[in-house]
């Protein structure tokens, strides 16, 4: 793999050139490398990671940001792209707030796992999808079934004329299980994902048992009821938890929204928000994160922040110019979903921790109502405070028990309204970390973890 | 089929130094981004030109009884780059299988393909003067208020040169722009401590139109208040009123994909002659269409766009192909293979992804429901459904559904108390005899409109369901 260090001398000679004309600049260069196979019962696709590079130049011209891109990473370009973004220092007239502390880290982190995939080769990927598909056909009625797997080593590097020098290597490994049964036009599948750094071992949890099992319930879908309808008991499984961490308490504690006055938590800092079995956190730093990350775009080693302290609401997530417009401290989470992108601030891996209910309880405290499992996506309303996640299937809960699978639900609520309805959370042997994907609002696409245990709450349920 | 003054040649370049058995196609793009972002009444970042230039390599070869297709893309265009990204794709081809005997490559189209509406040419010319007028006129209408307020936006506009070249001869170039536009604008003010309200848009199209910056503002503004007043959703199955920004995030997902080469190759597709839909639904694929976002003279592997009826009267009619579909059921392309088409999101570095099928532009024909108004009465007692948080279909299981972040209580035919919160959903295909959105159509609007990727008048469904807090 090329490694961006190599190009520090560039670097270096265009950031002194912004430093001529500017009083702080930054680059933050990105490169990546990846394969990937997609099997199904018709089709093979064995693909590689576009071979995509570049830097993003940015400046503080005393006013204001200024920033500019390249894909080149040849020494004239990047001085020619930093040349570009001088000039549109004399023509911006746009002021933006003061840029706060830079980043002094200097620190690599180079780590690989013990048995990356990238040495295993894409032979051996073909090889375990084909074991996975087998294992979903030979459940009867399962007729289709789709397998993808990949692994992308990225590189980001970044520098500064503070004197930050920063480099990390994130290897990934993610793959999307979908066993797919069809009879008589309906179409019903479920999955099984995993995300997160690491080798080849990752790819452990993909079992006969496991496969099987996902492949089970997709058939048995087609025999299922559409869910209940109305406000009722919610019994979210960890991954549907960690969405509901995600959308509530994630995207609103984003200070940039703060800045924006378009936070609805901004005034209820420092209150309580739920019952005290309650604590949700952003971290960048745990070890099955797919959103870990060893530094955020602006040169800032990660963290663990406390979003939910038991029930309290406590912190918020900040890059360089929210902590310092807010009077507090930069969080780590200042992140671009590329080298083109723009940067906001952004989750890393947000999740509930865990509580001291068994999920036998929970499911006896519900009453009546729904287990919602296999989140697909959610969305927030930083301002408005109502949320929605979407998951894949549930199953119901009637007089304290369970019962009947429902097919794909839709869960609308307000936030605080969920939140102060909160009736426990399990304990740590569910606790469960899953990889997804995040937009801020509908673009700036990145990969974030979210994760937690069985979480009781009230909210309106529909099919969705 | 270029437009004047169109210079790019980066699959042409790429294609002449590429030494590839045949067949093989290049798609090559360059692209020029501005950006503009908003926060309150200010300029908080003004980014670009973002410039990128790349290129997307496939190779078909022989593989058992089938195909292997190799895909690579790069930015890289030096000899060096171009040799790798090629290797790349052979590399991948023996890897790969597809169910194709053959692929028929299409040549350079007779004539010069037409013109087809999709390059806004004063963004082309005076691209960030253009974005900030436009930023501006969206928020002229608000200046000196202190009841509705700008929140937050962005104006992110592209300006793309498309370039085709394949082994049979194929040389093909378009412009075109793509404009993402993200706006939120809140009413605030009024009793004491009353929350704000907020509508937020997200869409996109391919010309900025600062003509319809005030319309625009005022429907906003008219729905942000409306979240102010708003009471929780009923519950029920209950008649809903999609208008056509709704439905172009459920319909041209699902349809796209479930009437299509893919799924009838999965043994998911409608067969042609049933009845998925109500009769009074007819879709076609426009692939011409001025301004829609899936709209060119060719698609993404170069084969010219021509009308397709995919749903007449209800009754399932065609099926939509890329090329290698077409190879693996011995019919023709329907120009249905395009790049970056997500479920949700559509990348603007379309060079980086191999075509899926998608439908273009969904045009569906506008019925004898009338005007909005009347489709309202039509409805009797239901809701209109203004905007979802997301409605996010699922185009394998045909699900969709969604939040519902602004919508109207419809009473004795009449709008009535705007709505929020509650979920709307349902299928939106189902074999006949199941209910879904489109077998459940029961009247279709007078007025089309233009949305991203689909061009439709309202639908009155009858039924779906309403889940409510009420």
């Amino acid at each position: 793999m090329s490694d961006l260090r190599n190009s520090e001398a560039d670097f270096s000679r265009a950031l002194a050139r912004l430093e001529e004309h500017t009083p702080f600049a930054e680059i933050l260069a990105q490169a990546e490398r990846g394969e990937g196979v997609r099997l199904d019962r018709r089709s093979l696709t064995a693909s590689q990671t576009p071979r995509l590079k570049g830097a993003v130049l940015r400046a503080w011209g005393g006013e204001r940001w200024i920033e500019g891109a390249t894909s080149s990473l040849e020494g004239p370009s990047i001085v020619h792209a930093a040349d570009a973004v001088l000039q549109q220092l004399s023509k911006s007239t746009v002021k933006s707030p003061p840029p706060g502390e830079a980043s002094t880290l200097r620190r690599e982190w180079t780590e690989r796992p013990a048995r990356p995939v990238s040495e295993v080769g894409v032979e051996e990927m073909i090889a375990l999808a084909r074991d996975v598909l087998a294992w979903e056909a030979s459940v009867p009625g399962v007729t289709e079934g789709v397998v993808s797997l990949n692994w992308n080593d990225e590189e980001r590097f970044y520098l500064n004329t503070a004197g930050a020098r920063a480099y990390q290597l994130l290897c990934r490994v993610g793959g999307f299980v979908t066993p797919i049964a069809v009879e008589n036009g309906r179409v019903e599948f479920d999955y099984v994902s995993l995300g997160s750094l690491g080798g080849w071992d990752r790819f452990g949890v993909l079992t006969e048992a496991s496969v099987t099992e996902v492949a089970r319930e997709a058939r048995q879908l087609l025999d299922a009821r559409p869910p209940p309808t109305g406000a009722m008991s919610v019994l979210l499984d960890p991954g549907t938890a960690g969405t509901f961490a995600h959308e509530s308490f994630g995207h609103g504690t984003e200070a940039d929204q703060f800045l924006r006055d378009r936070s609805y938590l901004r005034p209820i800092l420092g209150q309580e928000v739920s019952p005290e079995m309650l604590s949700i956190v952003d971290d960048g730093t745990h070890p099955d994160g797919w959103g870990t990350i060893r530094f955020d775009d602006e040169g800032r080693a990660t963290q663990r922040t406390m979003l939910i302290d038991h029930g309290r609401f406590v912190g918020a997530l900040h890059d360089r110019g929210t902590a310092a417009a807010l009077h507090a401290r930069p969080t780590g989470n200042a992140r671009r979903s590329d080298f083109l992108s723009r940067l906001f601030v952004r989750m890393t891996n947000t999740y509930v921790e865990p509580g001291d209910r068994t999920f036998e309880e929970l499911v006896e405290e519900a009453k009546n109502g729904v287990v919602l499992e296999h989140t697909t996506s959610g969305i927030e309303d930083p301002l408005g405070g109502q949320m929605q996640i979407k998951v894949k299937k549930g199953r119901r809960i009637e007089n304290g028990q369970l019962t009947d699978p429902v097919t794909s639900m839709a869960l609308s609520g307000k936030v605080l309204d969920v939140l102060r309805q909160m009736r426990g959370a399990s304990r740590r042997a569910d606790f469960q970390m899953t990889p997804g994907f995040c937009g801020k609002g509908h673009t700036d696409i990145l990969p974030v973890g979210s994760g937690g245990v069985y979480l009781l709450s009230t909210a309106v349920v529909g099919p969705g | 089929m270029t437009p004047p003054g169109s210079d790019a040649r980066t699959a042409f370049d790429v294609a002449d130094r590429l030494h590839l058995l045949e067949p093989w196609e290049v798609f090559g793009e360059r692209a020029r981004r501005y950006e503009i972002h908003l926060v309150g009444r200010s300029t908080e970042l003004v980014r670009g030109p973002l410039e990128l230039e790349g290129y997307g390599i496939r190779v078909f070869r022989p593989r058992d009884e089938g195909l292997g297709i190799g895909f690579q893309s790069s930015t890289e265009v030096s000899e060096d780059g171009i040799r790798t990204a090629a290797a790349d794709a052979e590399n991948l081809a023996p890897r790969s299988q597809f169910p194709a005997k053959k692929i028929d490559l299409p040549g350079s189209p007779a004539g010069n393909g037409g013109t087809v509406e999709m390059c806004d040419p004063k963004l082309w010319d005076r691209p960030m003067e253009a974005v900030q007028e436009f930023a501006e006129a969206l928020l002229a209408p608000l200046d000196g208020r202190a009841d509705v307020v700008p929140s937050f936006g962005s104006v992110r506009a592209t300006l793309l040169e498309t370039t085709l070249a394949n082994s049979a001869g194929l040389r093909a170039s378009f412009r075109h722009t793509l404009i993402e536009l993200e706006f939120a604008v809140r009413a605030v003010g009024g009793p004491e401590g009353r929350p704000p309200g907020e509508y937020w848009i997200n869409e996109t199209s391919r010309r900025l139109a600062p003509e319809r910056a005030l319309p625009l503002i005022e429907e906003m503004e008219r729905h942000a208040r409306a979240v102010r007043e708003a009471v929780p959703s009923p519950t029920g199955e209950l008649p809903v009123v999609l208008p056509a920004p709704v439905l172009s995030t459920i319909l041209p997902q699902v349809i796209g994909r479930r009437c299509s080469g893919i799924a009838r190759l999965r043994q998911m597709a409608p067969e042609p002659g049933t009845a998925w839909g109500s009769d009074l639904l007819t879709l076609r694929d426009e692939g011409r269409w001025p301004w829609g976002i899936g709209s060119a003279p060719v698609d993404d592997e170069g084969t010219p766009h021509r009308r397709r009826t995919i749903l007449e009267r209800g009754k399932v009619s065609e099926l939509l192909y890329d090329l290698p579909h077409a190879g693996a059921f011995d019919t023709r392309s329907t120009g249905n293979g395009l790049r970056g088409r997500g479920t949700i999101y559509l990348d603007w570095r379309r060079f980086l992804h191999p075509p899926t099928i998608a439908s273009t532009t969904l045009f569906v024909e506008p019925g004898s429901g009338g005007s909005d108004a009347e489709l309202v009465e039509a409805a009797g007692d239901g809701v209109w459904v203004q905007q979802f948080g997301s409605a996010v279909p699922d185009p394998l299981s045909g699900a969709f559904g969604g939040e519902i972040r602004i919508g109207y209580r419809i009473r004795h035919g009449k709008i009535a108390e705007p709505i929020r919160g509650g979920t709307v959903g349902g299928l939106v295909v189902a074999p006949p005899g199941q209910r879904s959105l489109i077998a459940n159509v029961a009247a279709v609007g007078n007025s089309p409109q233009l949305c991203e990727a689909i061009v439709t008048p309202a639908l009155l469904i009858r039924p779906l369901t309403v889940a409510g807090a009420s």
